[in-house]
């Protein structure tokens, strides 16, 4: 992999071919082994998907075990040898924060009493659909990594968690766990099919439901043992795992949800990859954004001219005090209005609060109210002045990072679209204010 | 958080608790804002360590506590009807 071209790389995934959106790509020519060739990436194509929702509609392409096993070869046991190489190639988690694993790893060592570790597979971030995609086009490479990492950690159980309504990408792997049962692979999995709400997809919310509580995020006092012992990590990380124990160099890839015009499109690009190329390369006709939204409805805004110099690397990011997340990138034309997008998701990012700490409860409703006031140009200077207060007030405050992704999201409106902020407080509203497109799942009230 | 180990024991029970320059400043006042419900009892009895935010839940002060602030924190960790603040050991996050 290391030794590909750099240009070849830095399109790489998808095959480094145009993607095959929207039509039913020849499913046969991408699934032929590639005996003795090193895994080209996570995904064996991209997905074009509905624009919200689960990404069921798609037919999955699908890479049974004997594909898989041709394409990447058995397992191989499992020794003290992987935290060394996922210490040195220093993975991190790809579910949005990016902890390293190493970290997560050590830290799940030092504990005490029966482990269980999770591939969680709840993607509750509205615009996300690259882990349901994954799961359903290399569920084996998944579960080698769920399994290898509950072998070397000493786990007692290993699971995957899902939201109750990704219906095909449960069938999916329980699809997968029955071909490994009949072929008699070691390794017990349980598929766990938890409530569809936002927050079922936290990791403190998996681990309290696992151990019998309600599927909602929960504090870690001193003496609580609501949430057992549990490591919880996003499916990508795992499939990263996967390849890792079978001495793989790391997958120099990174897998995005794009929305734009055509569509939603799951990709798998290379980490160098500039960000205008991903975009030129899902829609080669679009004009060139006015802001680019990085990691999702709890991500960051960024202007267009800042988005032109970025690539999707992490580290890069990392840099411009930003972050790919959980791999969403969407970008804004020219003619919507920045504010009522960012008003319209931090309504619906208050209605998935687990409205269990204050906070958050009152906090993120309060927001969202002068978020809206201030795209519809009847904030007052006072308000803007309370709404930065608020953030404050908010940021840091709940049992997990809900709030903190909203009050980032909305945070980086005021700095991104300053002169927006600027025109509307002086009670001029532009005319898209009234056209909010990013798509929503319903608020529930 | 600081690295080095606390070499003082606690005090007895029943000695003056605010000795300045003997224990090392470690704990932390935390809030479990799940338990929390606003009720205020802990900004009554440390005002100088808790402050409510506009919706009357309470921030507690970031950082180890002194010791004089300490018994204050104690303080408020009692009086809390919910019981939703505790004094955090540096090594708990």
């Amino acid at each position: 992999m290391s030794a590909q071209p750099a240009a070849m790389a830095s399109l790489m995934g998808v095959s480094t071919r145009p993607l095959p959106l929207g039509r039913p790509a020849a499913a046969t020519e991408e699934l032929s082994p590639q005996v003795g060739e090193e895994p080209r990436g996570l995904l064996l194509r991209g997905a074009l998907v509905p624009r919200s929702g689960p990404a069921d509609a798609s037919r999955p392409v699908h890479d049974d075990l004997a594909m898989h096993l041709r394409r990447v070869g058995p397992l191989p046991r499992v020794t003290a040898e992987l935290l060394v190489r996922v210490e040195e190639t220093g993975l991190t988690g790809h579910g949005g924060a990016h902890v390293p694993v190493a970290v997560k790893w050590r830290s799940a060592r030092r504990g005490t009493g029966p482990l269980t570790v999770v591939a969680n597979g709840a993607e509750s971030e509205p615009l996300s659909a690259k882990d349901a995609t994954l799961l359903r086009q290399r569920p084996h490479l998944v579960l080698d990594g769920l399994l290898a990492t509950a072998s070397l950690l000493g786990a007692v159980r290993a699971v995957v968690w899902l939201h109750g309504d990704d219906h095909r990408t449960a069938a999916a792997i329980e699809t997968a766990i029955g071909e490994r049962w009949s072929a008699g692979l070691p390794g017990r999995v349980d598929v766990v099919v938890g409530p569809s709400h936002y927050l079922a997809g936290e990791s403190s919310a998996i681990a309290q439901a696992l151990h019998g509580g309600p599927a909602l995020p929960t504090v870690r006092r001193p003496g609580s043992t609501t949430t057992g012992r549990t490591l919880v990590h996003n499916v990508e990380t795992l499939a990263r795992v996967a390849l890792l124990a079978r001495g793989h160099d790391p997958v120099p890839t990174v897998l995005l949800t794009v929305l734009t015009d055509v569509g939603r499109q799951v990709l798998e690009v290379g980490t160098r990859t500039p960000l205008v190329d991903v975009l030129g390369l899902v829609d080669p006709h679009a004009t060139a954004p006015q802001a680019v939204l990085l990691g999702g409805y709890g991500g960051t805004w960024v202007s267009g001219h800042t988005a032109a110099r970025l690539t999707v690397d992490e580290a890069d990011l990392r840099r411009e005090g930003l972050s790919i997340g959980a791999g969403v990138v969407v970008p804004l034309g020219p003619e919507a209005c920045g504010l009522s997008e960012t008003a319209a998701v931090a309504h619906y990012l208050a209605s998935m609060s687990a409205r269990q700490c204050g906070p958050c409860l009152f906090g993120l409703p309060a927001i969202a109210e002068t978020v809206t006031a201030l795209a519809d140009g009847r904030a007052s200077r006072r308000d803007l002045a309370r709404l930065r207060q608020d953030l404050a007030a908010v940021t840091g405050r709940g049992a997990c990072h809900h709030p903190d992704g909203a009050t980032r999201l909305v945070a980086s409106a005021l700095e991104v679209f300053a002169a927006d902020v600027d025109g509307h407080g002086r009670r001029r509203p532009c005319a898209a204010a009234r056209f909010a497109r990013l798509p929503l799942p319903p608020v529930l009230r | 958080m600081r690295g080095g180990a606390v070499r003082t024991a606690p005090p007895p029970a029943g000695a003056p608790v605010s000795r300045p320059a003997a224990a090392p400043p470690t704990e932390r006042l935390r809030v479990d804002p799940i338990a929390c419900r606003g009720i205020g009892v802990c900004a009554l009895t440390a005002p100088d360590l808790v402050e409510l935010d506009r919706w009357g839940f309470p921030a507690p002060v970031d950082g180890p506590l002194t010791s004089a602030e300490r018994e204050q924190a104690a303080r408020a960790v009692r009086a809390c009807p919910r019981q939703a603040l505790w004094l955090a050991p540096p090594a708990h996050r």
